[in-house]
């Protein structure tokens, strides 16, 4: 029959539409605008409505979600910023479209190089969110961020981000990476015991 | 609309009564036309590459863009509003977007989705590849990402809707006087070509050509 298909794929949508009445009258409020209600309408077996009403409320991002890279500091006694970065330069090499640029600091009495990055440069037009210079980067120094809410109007003034723009204190990164930023404490201590062991024993 | 959204539009400077309050208000054209333009945007149905992917999960009902206005993506560009570049430009595909802004009904506006389209992305060195399409036609909003999720487009969009309120109705290029000039057309010949070039690469051919005509008198 001609107009069949047409109507049974209006009698789903028919049925979306009253299983979302019935949903809203079973739980009410706490559907909407909750932690709670966005992961019961993000679950496969939802039934009615599923949109995140996204500025409202965000889905929230698996862990291990990456977007842009960011540069993680210690934050120091009197608030001084401690970068990790060593400015070594792996992750400018590992990085496949090439979008980072290091610069490396000097000691301004001796003119020698010091472990630490005088700039650095990321082209987020070219950045492809891989995350090989977070896996590469041998002191936990550059990481993948989870925000992704930033949209400019202008390329050419805020899409290269410097230093004061990629410096984000550890605090953040153990908030966005609970799981990995464990594992490398742990991992971290060994070490420091191992050498602890190692130069008593010696 | 919020309260603070009523409160914004509601104020243009003119002071109330208190007695009128809450049953007068008060509004200039310009925000309540702004206000009308931002919130029916119609993206026109257009996909480049794995962005698109994104662009469509936008449109889909998990995000749903018709909450913003955007109702459905119309595959004409006499129907649209927002162009969205999702995805890599390719040389090939650059006089084709040109022609397609340039029948894009004013007002008219350009969102570059993702780092291919806003610099070139990973491909910026590619021999096929334009380095970022506001090199050609005007962009309002840039989105960052490799590819941006549906929800960072989403900001994008919403970030151009608070763009379109701010702006003023008296410096827009679409309503002054006289018809807009088409975007020329780029020629795709050994390579990519812009027309509005064409002065600069006569100047730089005919200064080689000189150059090789000193270079064969000098060697003769």
């Amino acid at each position: 029959m001609t107009g069949w298909g047409v109507l049974k794929s209006l009698w789903v949508t028919f049925k979306h539409l009253v299983v979302t009445y019935i949903e809203d009258l079973r739980y009410g409020k706490r559907r909407y605008f909750t932690p709670e209600g966005v992961e019961a309408r993000r679950s496969s077996d939802v039934r009615g409505i599923f949109t995140v009403q996204y500025p409202e409320e965000k889905l929230p991002v698996p862990e291990a979600f990456r977007y842009l890279p960011f540069l993680v500091y210690e934050e120091g006694p009197n608030g001084e910023k401690q970068m990790r970065c060593t400015s070594c330069g792996i992750c400018a090499k590992v990085c496949p479209p090439q979008c980072i640029w290091i610069v490396r600091r000097n000691d301004p009495q001796t003119g020698r190089p010091i472990p630490a990055p005088a700039a650095f440069y990321i082209d987020v037009d070219i950045c492809m969110n891989c995350g090989f210079c977070a896996e590469f980067c041998p002191f936990d120094a550059i990481k993948m961020d989870h925000d992704y809410e930033i949209a400019s109007y202008n390329r050419l003034s805020e899409h290269i981000y410097d230093l004061e723009k990629l410096a984000k204190p550890v605090s953040y990164y153990a908030s966005i990476r609970p799981t990995d930023y464990a594992l490398e404490e742990a991992a971290r201590a060994q070490k420091g015991d191992a050498k602890k062991a190692g130069s008593t024993a010696g | 609309m919020s309260e603070k959204e009523i409160t914004e539009m509601t104020t243009p400077g003119y002071e109330i009564p208190p007695e009128l309050r809450h049953q007068v208000t008060i509004t200039t054209l310009e925000r309540i036309y702004n206000w009308g333009r931002a919130n029916s945007l119609w993206p026109m149905m257009f996909g480049l590459a794995c962005c698109a992917i994104e662009m469509i999960a936008t449109a889909a009902s998990r995000y749903d863009l018709a909450r913003f206005g955007m109702e459905v993506m119309r595959p004409s560009p006499r129907q649209s509003d927002v162009l969205i570049v999702s995805g890599t430009v390719t040389k090939k595909m650059v006089p084709q977007i040109v022609r397609l802004y340039n029948q894009m009904a004013e007002p008219r506006y350009v969102i570059a989705m993702g780092a291919c389209a806003s610099g070139g992305g990973p491909f910026k060195e590619g021999y096929n590849v334009v380095s970022g399409i506001d090199k050609f036609i005007p962009v309002d909003v840039y989105i960052p990402g490799c590819p941006p999720t549906p929800q960072a487009l989403l900001n994008g969009l919403i970030a151009l809707q608070k763009k379109i309120e701010r702006q003023s109705l008296r410096d827009l290029p679409w309503y002054q006087k006289g018809a807009a000039e088409p975007i020329p057309i780029p020629v795709l010949g050994p390579d990519l070509m812009d027309p509005r070039k064409y002065a600069l690469i006569r100047e730089v051919t005919r200064r080689q050509a000189t150059q090789a005509q000193e270079g064969e008198v000098s060697n003769e």
